[in-house]
């Protein structure tokens, strides 16, 4: 039997392995992205930067980071940085109260959410044209001012063209030669491989949301279009997944929630949120998803909002009525309970 | 000791000072600083201020890089300093200086060897066809 059930499986993998390999070789299916998802930028056509740095709205995605300071200092993992071993001290109560309201301005410090912003435009203003010029150099010349002082934003840039014309450096070689003469940590020149599809793909699979975040808040800036790809891919990855639990208590998890409302597909999140019944945080969703496309809810406390949001705007209509109905059973249940509890004390 | 590349700041009030290259890399392997520095001094002295740098071996993307410090430049020619040809040249390029007429010529004088190749090229052609 278990002679059978190997020779099956080994059957099995070749059959598997045949199929793979008859699918790279034929390049109709060989060009079809292994990623399926389309990056979705923010465009400059609608700015996303007013709303999303109004106070209001920066509160209520903070509210619903749902911090634990468990999980804001939790291990990181770090490379080659080492943790010294823990230290235990003995504290009078004035003393624990001062350390933990540093432990929190730290932890607000570390929950700052990355700033969501439009793809920058392109610069292309052309300084001069001199077609004598052509012929001159077989490669073209950058020239960076490295003046003190000036921002990496504001470098003034340029590019002489093997036709004479002098323009402004494009965005990518911007970031190049910025980070050539003005290195900064935890950035590198070529962008890691990680960011390419297949990797990107089997690191998604592993569910290792918060890394590729991390990597690309560090490795580029958020008002670029390899940020936005990026991002946006690991958002739907995570929402199609469920992983909402892995991204709570970070700094990343208010971008995926304003990425979800600004892209009309809170669904999944809206669902995770009743079926946890966090009532008060789905109110809180549905008033961000309100704001920011302009639509009128009405809040009693319950799910009212929420049911005027599955009739007019959902796209999940049934599983998440399904989830309303199991919400709202089980807290009649509950008031059972109680109520027959107390009757049972002889409170009533 | 040795001096920094940056620079050692100290030079005479009334001395001439210009700016220009000082080789730094290595054998086959040319790296360029822009510097300012006392007309009299050697290529290798110590240098008043470095003002930028220049990499004459394009890099992978076909780019030559170049680096200048404008502000620091504009410092030390109100200060009375001159430039060499190559830097002027290079200045040019960048578009803070007028274009250099030696670039002009250089250019023209390339264009004029890229176009006799060419009919060159042409010809033996033809004459491969006749034969």
């Amino acid at each position: 039997m278990t002679l059978l059930r190997h020779i099956s499986q080994k059957l099995l993998i070749n059959n598997i392995k045949t199929d793979t390999r008859y699918k790279i070789n034929n390049t109709c299916v060989a060009c079809v992205r292994l990623l399926n998802y389309t990056p979705k930028e923010y465009d400059t056509k609608t700015d996303p930067a007013p709303l999303f740095f109004n106070k209001e709205v920066q509160s209520l995605l903070k509210s619903l980071t749902r911090v634990e300071v468990a999980k804001v200092f939790k291990k990181r993992k770090l490379g080659e940085k080492r943790l010294g071993d823990p230290e235990f001290k003995f504290m009078t109560q004035e003393q624990l109260d001062v350390k933990l309201k540093k432990a929190q301005q730290k932890a607000e410090e570390l929950l700052q959410i990355p700033p969501v912003l439009a793809v920058h435009a392109q610069k292309n203003k052309v300084y001069s044209q001199d077609p004598a010029l052509q012929g001159l150099e077989s490669s073209r010349f950058v020239f960076t001012d490295i003046t003190f002082g000036v921002k990496d934003l504001d470098r003034l840039i340029v590019v002489r063209e093997l036709d004479g014309t002098l323009k402004d450096a494009e965005w990518e070689l911007r970031n190049r030669v910025n980070h050539v003469y003005f290195p900064r940590s935890g950035r590198s020149l070529k962008p890691p491989r990680v960011f390419e599809d297949g990797y990107l793909e089997d690191l998604l699979n592993r569910r290792e949301y918060e890394f590729v975040l991390d990597l690309a808040c560090s490795q580029f800036e958020p008002n670029e279009k390899d940020y936005q790809r990026v991002t946006s891919i690991v958002f739907q990855h995570l929402s199609d997944n469920d992983g909402f639990d892995l991204l709570r208590s970070t700094r990343h998890f208010g971008g995926l929630v304003f990425f979800l409302v600004w892209n009309k597909s809170i669904d999944n999140l809206l669902l995770d949120l009743i079926e946890s019944s966090h009532v008060d945080e789905a109110n809180k969703l549905m008033e961000l998803y309100g704001k920011i496309h302009k639509l009128n809810y009405e809040f009693d406390g319950k799910l009212k909002a929420v049911r005027q949001f599955i009739e007019k705007d959902s796209t999940k209509r049934g599983a998440l009525e399904l989830a309303v109905q199991a919400y709202e059973e089980l807290q009649k249940q509950k008031e059972q309970l109680e109520s027959g509890i107390k009757a049972a004390h002889g409170i009533l | 000791m040795l001096s920094p590349a940056s620079g050692t700041g100290q030079f005479f009030t009334k001395s001439v000072k210009i700016i220009r290259f000082v080789r730094q890399g290595c054998t086959n392997r040319p790296f360029f600083h822009i510097v300012v520095t006392e007309k009299r001094r050697d290529q290798f002295m110590p240098v008043i201020e470095q003002l930028g740098t220049y990499d004459p071996m394009p890099n992978q993307h076909n780019e030559k890089l170049v680096s200048l410090n404008y502000e620091r430049i504009r410092h030390w020619i109100g200060n009375g300093a001159t430039v060499s040809q190559p830097v002027e040249q290079l200045f040019g390029m960048s578009g803070f200086f007028p274009i250099h007429p030696t670039s002009y010529l250089a250019a023209w004088r390339n264009r004029r060897v890229l176009q006799e190749e060419a009919l060159k090229e042409a010809e033996d052609k033809s004459k491969d066809k006749t034969v």
